[in-house]
């Protein structure tokens, strides 16, 4: 069994009389890209800060390639790249001479493929961060963070001011990045992005972590919307004794309601009415996390 | 050095290559005009100065006014220049800390394999070379002001009068490392220390004012200064207060290795 790339238990953090986060922990596998879901506020950088050892657990332990990330820090931090939120390196300095700096701290000879990314992003190196847009800038921070090809990618809130363009061109590099057999651990709010992407998700709310799924069996698991046109103008009061049928509602020729789980009774029920249209939607995934929010599960 | 310690004092350095010219032309001009104006105010000013109570000569080390040295001791070595490197001293150790954790620098740079104790190692020393520079700078201008005048300074006193700065501008840096290891903000860190800096002058102040008040001299830096530019580079004071500084220093970087940076 190989050693997750991102252990954590009990992981907390409290600052002062605010609460950080609590009791929080998850693994994350080799090659796997993880989501890491959760409002403004949650808990997902104060979760990041301490994988970084940039801010201390008040209690819990995280491990990173199976090391220590207090301890260890160092040693860490040479296998990772990381792009913080609101990605910032001084109005002055250009992205040449961050990523110059930057690889000789990390002892890379040359600056790697970061002249191909900045090509593939339209991203410009050599004008100073302060006179790029957002977007721009996080470019550059998207490019400093995978220069190096690392073991473990961490990306917070990484498509913040990309345009459409580039939020796909970036999803793009994501998924080449676990190709190339990279772990992704990617904090967002934008929850299209982490359908897309993400094999596993956690969810945080109000600094606890509150559910990790694997992506297809949380959207299998919840509730998909049924839509039946009954040529008969029929009403199957039946349905609504069923077990997991719920929001039930009739219109003139139409009956929809939402059901979790296996669909054959459903089906077996309609079937002594004549169908003719049925539609079954899956929830997006913006429709489960608001489910765990509001109800704590999926809806 | 090492290649890492190496590149941040280089980028640190880099960053701040305006500041060089910023703080050492006009301290450089000012010292310059001193020196270049002495043989044309020598004669009145010693008059002068005769007038003036001891006790207050004593204090702004004025003393006698007869050469071109006390002079430039007098109007920049005692005052300006020492209060001047200081907080050039404390601005450039919190840009270094303070200031890179306020633009999202210090998070790119702890993303890397770099530890907190080598980013301070390379900020106190960024900054000593910084001053080193900024005093080299300056002593240059004042010696060609002094050279096109005709005013007669004398090279070597005139270089360990500026050489004495050094270590007293760099506790202050390293008071500046321990300040970043309680604030990341450099509004913050630059003011109290600042605040210290002008501190310890006074209090150097009231202790030469009042003989009775001298034992208060041992809480400024200022008491260890003395007037190298007459009296010679003294080498327990100048080597006490440079250990001084690297010891705040490195307190201040294992400080700095403790506390969180929240973003």
């Amino acid at each position: 069994m190989s050693t997750p790339v991102i252990d954590t238990e009990g992981l907390t953090k409290l600052f002062g009389r605010h609460r950080g986060i609590e009791e929080v922990t998850f693994t994350v596998e080799p090659g796997e890209v993880f989501g890491f879901l959760g409002p403004n506020g949650a808990g997902k950088t104060t979760t990041i800060r301490a994988l970084l050892d940039l801010i201390h657990p008040s209690a819990g332990s995280a491990r990173l390639f199976g090391l220590d990330s207090r301890r260890d820090s160092v040693a860490i931090r040479a296998r990772l790249g990381n792009l913080p939120g609101d990605f910032g390196y001084g109005r002055q300095s250009s992205g040449r001479e961050a990523l110059r700096l930057l690889a000789r701290l990390r002892g890379v000879e040359g600056t790697g493929r970061a002249d191909t990314l900045a090509a593939r992003f339209h991203a410009d190196l050599d004008r100073p961060l302060g006179q790029l847009s957002r977007g721009n800038r996080q470019k550059v921070g998207l490019i400093l963070a995978t220069f190096h090809e690392p073991e473990l990618l961490i990306l917070d809130e990484p498509s913040g001011g990309l345009d459409p363009l580039m939020q796909e061109e970036f999803l793009a590099l994501v998924a080449e990045e676990r190709e190339r057999g990279c772990t992704v651990f990617v904090s967002s709010h934008d929850l299209d992005e982490v359908q897309r992407v993400c094999d596993r998700v956690g969810m945080v709310r109000d600094g606890r972590l509150i559910a990790v799924e694997w992506m297809a069996e949380l959207l299998g698991k919840a509730r998909r919307r049924v839509t039946v046109r009954l040529a008969d103008g029929a009403r199957p009061e039946e349905l609504r004794s069923m077990p997991g049928v719920s929001d039930l509602e009739t219109g003139d020729e139409t009956v929809s309601f939402k059901v979790a789980g296996d669909l054959d009774p459903v089906i077996k029920a309609l079937a002594a009415h004549h169908v003719t249209d049925l539609e079954a939607v899956h929830p997006t995934l913006e429709e489960v996390f608001l489910g765990y929010y509001q109800g704590q599960g999926p809806r | 050095m090492s290649s890492q310690l190496g590149a941040l004092v280089a980028a640190h350095l880099s960053d701040r290559r305006r500041s060089l010219l910023a703080w050492g032309l006009p301290l450089g001009a000012m010292s310059a005009f001193i020196v270049a104006i002495f043989p044309s105010v020598e004669s009145s000013i010693s008059k002068l100065v005769e007038k003036y109570p001891s006790g207050l000569k004593e204090a702004f080390g004025i003393g006698e006014l007869s050469s071109v040295e006390q002079y430039l001791h007098a109007e920049m070595l005692s005052l300006i220049v020492p209060l001047a490197l200081g907080y050039l001293a404390v601005r450039a150790v919190a840009s270094g800390l303070a200031g890179a954790a306020e633009t999202g620098r210090l998070d790119v740079l702890l993303s890397a394999p770099v530890s907190r104790r080598r980013l301070c190692a390379a900020g106190f020393l960024a900054t000593a070379a910084e001053l080193a520079a900024v005093l080299l700078i300056t002593g240059l201008i004042t010696g060609l002001g002094s050279l096109l005048a005709g005013a007669g300074l004398e090279a070597g006193p005139a270089a360990e009068g500026f050489a004495n700065v050094w270590p007293l501008a760099l506790l202050f840096a390293g008071l500046g490392v321990v300040a970043c290891a309680f604030s990341l903000r450099t509004s913050v860190v630059t003011g109290a220390v600042a605040g210290v800096l002008v501190a310890m002058y006074v209090i150097d102040l009231v202790g030469k004012l009042d003989p009775s008040l001298d034992w208060v001299r041992y809480a400024s830096v200022f008491k260890y200064y003395g007037n190298a530019i007459q009296e010679g580079i003294e080498p327990l004071a100048f080597c006490g207060v440079l250990v001084a500084a690297a010891v705040l220093a490195g307190l201040g970087s294992w400080l700095f290795d403790r506390r969180d940076i929240s973003g």
